[in-house]
């Protein structure tokens, strides 16, 4: 990947202000952690490999980034499609960001938004879960209701609702989130059997029709819950049943949010 | 002394399980590894740090600490007994040994917390001494050791090149456990190998100076800029001890709840009125940094950090405890910028 041309971008953008913030990633101790560079004597520290797996675009939450605007994100497509879909929430505009594109081995250039919707079109129109991903939901799915079930209650009684997943996710930008709402109380708090059932399975129905699929949840829980088991099924069903998916079309409507004459009706039993 | 072959550990857990103990230890879960209950299907793993702390297992992350039943009009208060099972927190580390010097201390500070204390008083603590340590170690820079025998009952030392362990009482409740353990430890001699090397990283004193006369700076932006404000860091904190009292009913029964709670959250001083003296993540990290760097050495003459790392190995933005200090230091050899 031409890290040159990456660093040499963010160092451009940075000197003729059509970015005040880069945020990237660099390396620490053979660890890829995220980077914020504010200006380009800094840049040289900017990196990119396929263990970088934060979604930068979950920056662009904090208000302590949103006041930088405009900022430059390094994006692979999956936090590509994020920020398009950000933009068809209209939380973002072209002029809030700047990205940096990156995807397998290739460093794309700098691009707005409009640019990485025609990128992501023409070259990750066919963007997958992880082959590995897609067997374990096939192999749960072949499981019986009571198999499945001892499953997920062993793979959740691991969760401490920290949160981690929902504060490493672009789209969690709720000011209040439905977990910190007691009246009435949807969620139980408590770190248990059904409290963490409902999380867990709210979040993921809650990301329908919104989650890219980046991964950057299951990598940011501390638990190691297969929490992409639950979000790509997701993604899958939306795909299948709306034939949408989300990130590719910034004048999109939210798929749950909005109804379409052509909706199809076969989940109504 | 009393030995046991390094690879038998099961068989000691097995045997203390057999004499009452729930016994946990460092147990492997996929790519994680965890303290979890010891079973027979569990494989226990001590060359890699756990994500959790044995703090779990005294202050459980959500516990039931009061019951109501609605009965006709009124609410009638049922018994709470806190469960305190005779435990065995085997081969962990010894850093959470020196964590529970500090919870001691807090959960007996200006109220005796009989939860807490009654689970303490059940549990024999018996670390393992560290061998190795990764870049996230930071124990001796905070008054700790990867040998400490701080908050242990029983101490197991790595000898003969990693091969047999030793196992040493030090106190009434290790007596106890040495002896349940009974013929799964051998008699004999062997050679304790060398502990971890854990390079001295930070001056904690030149650390606290700092914090004490830098409540606004501007670094706090800086150093907070990464964190995304989720409660990862302060629940595998080994010394971590806020929490959330919440009501939540079910049918007829209401429980009050004590869960852990984290100071990175936004909520976590968010007044009722609107208000939130700690608005950004800035002052939220700040609060985390001070509390364990000045407050707590301040009031009761201990460390806050442990040096445990676990906040840094499981942080969803790789934000490192150890990266903070090292930079406050450095921040403290500069020139004083004096704001009037």
């Amino acid at each position: 990947m031409n890290l040159e041309q990456l660093k040499q971008d963010a160092k451009a953008a940075l000197e003729d202000g059509r970015a005040t913030l880069v945020i990237g990633f660099r390396d620490r101790a053979s660890e890829c952690v995220p980077a914020f560079v504010a200006s380009a004597d800094q840049a040289d520290a900017l990196t990119y490999d396929d263990t970088c797996i934060a979604n930068t675009a979950a920056y662009l939450r904090k208000p302590e980034v949103r006041e930088r605007r405009p900022v430059a994100l390094v994006a692979r497509p999956e936090v590509m499609r994020s920020l398009v879909l950000l933009k068809a929430e209209n939380q973002l505009t072209d002029d809030d960001v700047l990205v940096l594109a990156v995807g397998g081995d290739t460093y794309h250039g700098v691009l707005t938004l409009s640019d990485v919707e025609a990128l992501l079109n023409e070259q990750y129109a066919e963007l997958a879960p992880e082959a590995e991903t897609l067997a374990e939901i096939e192999r749960l799915e072949a499981m019986t209701a009571e198999e499945r079930a001892a499953f997920w209650a062993e793979q959740l009684a691991k969760c401490t609702r920290c949160y981690a997943c929902r504060a490493a996710c672009p789209m969690c930008y709720c000011e209040r989130c439905i977990v910190e709402r007691n009246v009435p109380q949807w969620i139980s708090t408590a770190a248990r059997e059904h409290g963490n059932y409902a999380w867990n399975v709210i979040r993921a129905f809650h990301l329908a029709g919104r989650c890219t699929e980046c991964g950057a949840c299951e990598a940011a829980c501390p638990q190691g819950i297969p929490l992409m088991l639950l979000n790509s099924l997701v993604a899958r069903e939306v795909r299948d049943t709306y034939g949408s998916r989300p990130g590719y079309d910034a004048e999109a409507e939210p798929v749950i949010g909005s109804w379409n004459k052509e909706d199809g009706e076969d989940f109504i039993r | 002394m009393k030995l046991i072959d390094a690879s038998q550990l099961d068989a000691l857990a097995k045997t203390l399980a057999g004499a009452g103990y729930r016994v946990v230890v460092p147990a492997e879960d996929g790519d994680v590894v965890r303290y979890a209950e010891w079973s027979p299907e569990v494989t226990i793993r001590t060359d890699a740090y756990p994500v959790n702390s044995v703090k779990d297992f005294l202050f459980p992350r959500s516990e039931v600490i009061d019951r109501y039943e609605l009965v006709g009009d009124d609410f009638v208060p049922k018994e709470v007994t806190p469960e305190a099972p005779k435990t065995a927190l085997l081969a962990v580390r010894p850093c959470d040994g020196q964590a529970l010097a500090m919870l001691d201390t807090i959960f007996n500070w200006d109220f005796e917390d009989d939860l807490y204390n009654a689970r303490r008083e059940a549990t024999t603590v018996v670390p393992l001494v560290c061998t190795q340590a990764d870049a996230q170690c930071f124990c001796t820079s905070v008054g700790g050791a990867p040998d400490s025998s701080t908050g242990a009952d029983a101490l197991l030392r790595p000898a003969d090149g990693g091969a047999r362990l030793i196992l040493d009482p030090l106190t009434e409740k290790g007596e106890a456990l040495v002896e349940a353990a009974g013929d799964a430890l051998a008699e004999g001699e062997a050679e304790a190998d060398p502990p971890a090397d854990v390079p001295v990283r930070f001056d904690p004193e030149a650390v606290r100076a700092w914090l004490d006369e830098n409540f606004e700076s501007d670094l706090w932006d800086l150093l907070s800029l990464a964190c995304l404000g989720c409660g990862a860091c302060a629940y595998a904190c080994p010394t971590c001890h806020c929490f959330d009292i919440q009501d939540e009913k079910s049918g007829t029964e209401v429980v009050r709840l004590r869960n852990w709670d984290s100071c990175g959250f936004r909520l976590f001083t968010q007044h009722a009125g609107g208000h939130n003296p700690r608005p950004d993540q800035a002052a939220r990290w700040r609060n985390r940094v001070m509390h364990k760097f000045t407050y707590i050495p301040e009031r009761f003459s201990l460390p806050g950090c442990t040096g445990c790392g676990r906040c840094a190995r499981i942080c969803p933005a790789h934000v490192a405890m150890l990266d903070a200090c090292a930079r406050i230091e450095e921040e403290s050899k500069k020139a004083p910028v004096h704001e009037s």
